[in-house]
């Protein structure tokens, strides 16, 4: 029922740089220099930071220095390192960035102006190391997620504070919205400043703060009495968010990865997790990629050491030579192939050049040059071509159905509709793309020339594709599509482009079946 | 086999075991995969797809593809319906398998067209079509696919054994099993993965008015629960929000106590389903029956003002609880469990390590966790067990 292009695989082998840089000279970058180290490779360490804490022995340290330039490909990078003015140039095969978080007092969202009785949490907890007995006997307030919605990262600074100001005899309240409990051991923590005392005002509006030089009124609305209710604290301490590294755009761009949500490092894209970025051999760890505490920097420190050593191995990799090659005698080196690769993998000398190591082979390249001057081992457009003319046939009065499938997820999801023997048109034939970004609108109008009657461009969901806007081709091409068939008067609804994800067997069933209910009402192809 | 070939037993075939097994066999580690379930992916392969027109990162799909790396992957043999019962040390590890009950599931009924009884069909081939492989012609486990070996000697342990849903029974007055329109999340999951869709129980009609009831058996100090489970905000509002894109009239309602982030994004996201969603800051406590089989539940209102509602549907979002043989792999393993009843980690920064030497813990079996959480972790346990193997002698 499927047809399928033949693979060829030729390989050769290549020699690859085992060096790694990693970027970032907090505990996460420590600890990932070390893990990394321990695999056997040598780690340069850069920290933009005059000094850092703690100092690995075996790792290069490189101070007061920041990443200003990076070129090449993953086995093969060349770093530009600025340290005092003076441009140090080093080989790496791998870089992990590792650049800690940063925290903002949000006292302006509160109307609060810091002062001895309006304290950030930091301060309060520098105040607490240094003396404790001073906070003796206050009444303090915490008022936190009002504004922006916190963490458990933030709730847990709060309550361990709280503990150190119940021991000296505090009173503690918190004004909270939504208590952020989600992770382990705070239900414990939060029980235990319960416990001893302290009260939590579980608001859905924020309480109303006045700031009078010595005296703070806190007005709420008692949400258990339901009656406004003052307070008037000797301290208020006001949360902080935690942002990601300034250095992160920079890095972005330099690097050539896809900035995520709020200044992160990492797309919102689950292929990418947990530590990987949009570029084979670049690493996104700890709070570079999401608003994390330190245990789950640890986590990603561990795993980004599987993960270089999946990549450097010994130093030797055997590659697939014809995954994705550029016929030099075509390219005009106009850089389309350079701009659309999601991966990073294209550079050129005098033609543009794949990197075998980086290539992902998705073929989005292939599908966009103007000139096709760019072939997939796997996926050659000779044989693509060939496929889509064995997809047309003719099965008693059944519509003919030519439906591309991302193997990432349509091909998987037509796979478990079949294995679970759903109900499926009797002229449904499937075409294994390695991503919808390499559906040429030249299969799609072959499909409808040689005589479909339908054809069904099927991709991942917006944000789920490995290649990150392979969909988003694929949907653009579908419009051009339906613009040339309105213009030659060719119904539109012969083509259709859906989104869906490996696991969704029986909705695969119901989309084709309901194609082929349209198609049915359309009758048979025109140009049959 | 080579006797330089180093091996790992991973006991738990579900989401975090996948992972760990699939991230030691790329070191060229061989893996014993044992789980005592007829299929793998433990409950995370029982879970729907949750996009909108876009990816809500549920992750859902992760286990799909990891099962699929898993059963093509030489180097792990997999055990399935298998447990174990006894584990000696002298160097390396000894370990006994048994077999355990599994009723042994019939295709009768899924012969045909997939519509018969989609859930039943699903169920028998284990849910993927990447289980399939470990069925004969009849949809029986086949015995020469599942592991006959009853002892292996390996180097190193990883335990992801998982977790236990809870079980919404222990909350009566929710007349769960009892209404047919009372549901919990995990009936939800299969429900939309098997249909593709959602409908009540008592009359397969799509419900125009759903409340998913949070912390079930979540925070619940009474029940000895007072953890948060971590997945359960993430699942309700993800499901509610697909829910939502594929019925746009519906209209669903969240009972909650606190609202826990979703992802990386979780402020936008919160922000997104509160736009598509009701909210009300409370837990209902009685459900009751009306005629037509709807379900009616009462509550005070921020005002004070008592409010009675009623529902088609009603979803139990329930949560994660210690696995029921976490006591007995304790003790078998000699390793000690939590408060909560969780496996407990001797390292407050490292939450893979136990105190035993050579053991390590992977996913929800250290406590409650996400599908990216959980195979974040499970690589962190084969990272430590990769280094423990290979500074063996």
């Amino acid at each position: 029922m499927n047809t399928e292009t033949k693979p060829t695989v030729e390989t050769e082998e290549i020699i690859i740089n085992t060096d790694v840089l990693v970027i970032g000279g907090g505990p996460t970058g420590l600890k990932a220099g070390a893990e990394i180290t321990e695999s056997g490779y040598k780690v340069t360490l850069i920290e933009k930071a005059a000094a850092i804490e703690a100092k690995e022995k075996s790792i290069e340290v490189l101070t007061g220095t920041c990443l200003v330039d990076t070129r090449g490909i993953p086995g093969d990078f060349t770093v530009r390192l600025e340290r005092k003015e003076e441009i140090i140039e080093r080989k790496v095969g791998a870089v992990v960035i590792a650049t800690d978080a940063c925290y903002e007092p949000l006292n302006e969202d509160y109307g609060l102006s810091l002062a001895d009785n309006v304290l950030a949490q930091s301060e309060l907890e520098s105040a607490l190391d240094a003396d404790a007995a001073a906070f003796n006997q206050k009444t303090i307030a915490f008022v936190t997620g009002f504004y922006h919605e916190s963490n458990p990262m933030a709730l847990e600074r709060i309550l361990k504070s709280a503990i150190v100001l119940q021991k000296q005899g505090c009173t503690v309240y918190v004004y909270v919205n939504n208590i952020k409990v989600g992770a382990d051991g705070l239900d414990l923590l939060y029980k235990r400043v319960r416990d001893n005392g302290g009260i939590y005002f579980k608001l859905e509006a924020p309480p109303k703060i006045t700031q009078n030089e010595a005296t703070l009124t806190v007005t709420s609305k008692d949400p258990v009495l339901r009656r406004p209710m003052d307070l008037s604290p000797d301290l208020i301490v006001v949360e902080e968010a935690i942002l990601p590294d300034d250095l992160n755009e920079g890095l972005a761009e330099i690097l050539r990865i896809h900035m995520g949500p709020r200044g992160l490092l990492q797309k919102n894209n689950v292929h990418r997790f947990p530590v990987s970025s949009n570029r084979e051999g670049i690493f996104v760890i700890g709070s570079a990629r999401q608003t994390c505490g330190l245990s789950a920097a640890v986590t990603d420190a561990k795993n980004v050491a599987l993960e270089v050593e999946n990549l450097l191995g010994d130093g030797k990799r055997i590659v697939a030579k014809d995954q994705a090659v550029v016929d030099r005698n075509k390219c005009v080196i106009c850089l389309t192939c350079y701009r659309c690769c999601p991966h990073g993998a294209i550079y050129w000398d005098n033609r543009a050049i794949i990197s075998p190591m980086a290539c992902q082979g998705c073929g989005i390249c292939a599908s966009e040059c103007p000139m096709d001057a760019i072939q997939l081992g796997d996926f050659k457009d000779e044989d693509m071509q060939k496929a889509v003319k064995e997809s047309v046939v003719t099965n008693g009065d059944a519509p003919n159905i030519v439906a591309f499938c991302c193997q990432n997820s349509a091909f998987e999801a037509a796979e478990m509709a079949t294995e679970f023997k759903m109900m499926l048109p009797a002229g449904l034939r499937m075409i294994k793309v390695p991503c919808a970004g390499k559906i040429d609108l030249d299969f799609i109008m072959n499909a409808f020339v040689e005589g479909a009657d339908g054809v069904l461009i099927m991709a991942c969901h917006a944000g789920n594709c490995k290649s990150d806007q392979g969909n988003t081709y694929a949907k653009w091409r579908v419009a051009d599509a339906h613009r040339m068939m309105t213009e030659t008067g060719f119904e539109i609804e012969r083509l259709r482009f859906v989104t869906l994800a490996s696991n969704m067997g029986s909705e695969f069933s119901s989309i084709v079946l309901d194609m082929e209910k349209t198609l049915r009402k359309l009758g048979p192809s025109p140009l049959k | 086999m080579d006797k330089k070939q180093k091996k790992v037993i991973v006991i738990g075939g579900g989401i975090a075991g996948l992972t760990a097994a699939w991230e030691m066999a790329r070191k060229n580690i061989a893996v014993d995969l044992v789980e005592k379930a007829g299929f793998l992916g433990g409950h995370a392969i029982q879970y729907s797809c949750k996009a909108t027109d876009e990816c809500q990162q549920c992750g859902a799909c992760s286990v799909e593809a990891m099962l699929k790396n898993v059963v093509n992957e030489p180097l792990i043999t997999v055990h399935l319906g298998k447990q174990v019962e006894k584990v000696n040390q002298n160097g390396k590890f000894e370990i006994f398998l048994n077999a355990c009950d599994i009723a042994d599931p019939s295709d009768e009924n899924c012969t045909g067209a997939y519509e018969t009884d989609p859930m039943g069909c699903a169920a028998i081939r284990g849910f993927s079509r990447h289980n399939a492989i470990f069925y004969d012609a009849k949809g029986r486990l086949d015995p020469e696919k599942i592991g006959k070996t009853k002892k292996l000697a390996v180097d190193a342990i990883i335990l992801a054994s998982g977790f236990q849903p809870f079980s919404a029974e222990k909350k009566p007055t929710y007349n769960y099993g009892i209404f047919d329109n009372v549901i919990t999340g995990m009936d939800l999951e299969r429900c939309k993965r098997a249909y593709d869709g959602l409908f009540c129980p008592s009359d397969k009609r799509v419900p125009e008015k759903v409340a998913f009831i949070q912390c079930v058996g979540s925070r619940d100090e009474r029940l000895g629960n007072p953890w948060c489970s971590q997945a359960c905000c993430p699942y309700a509002l993800r499901s509610a929000e697909a829910l939502k894109y594929k019925y746009p009239d519906m209209d669903i309602t969240l009972f909650y106590m606190d609202i826990q982030n979703t992802g990386k994004d979780y402020s936008e996201f919160y922000k997104k389903c509160q736009e598509n969603l009701n909210f009300i800051r409370t837990i209902p406590v009685d459900m009751y029956k009306t005629e037509d089989d709807k379900i009616q539940t009462r509550f005070m209102d921020d005002e004070g003002k008592p409010i009675e509602d009623v529902f088609d549907l009603v979803v139990l979002s329930i949560g994660i609880t210690p696995g029921a043989d976490n006591k007995q792999l304790a003790e078998i393993l000699g390793i000690e469990l939590d408060k909560d009843g969780f496996f407990q980690a001797s390292d407050i920064l490292s939450k893979a390590l136990t105190v035993k030497q050579g053991i390590f813990i992977a996913g929800t079996a250290q406590g409650p966790k996400t599908i990216d959480v959980s195979m974040a972790h499970a690589g962190q346990a084969a990272r430590e067990a990769i280094r423990f193997v290979r500074e063996a002698k």
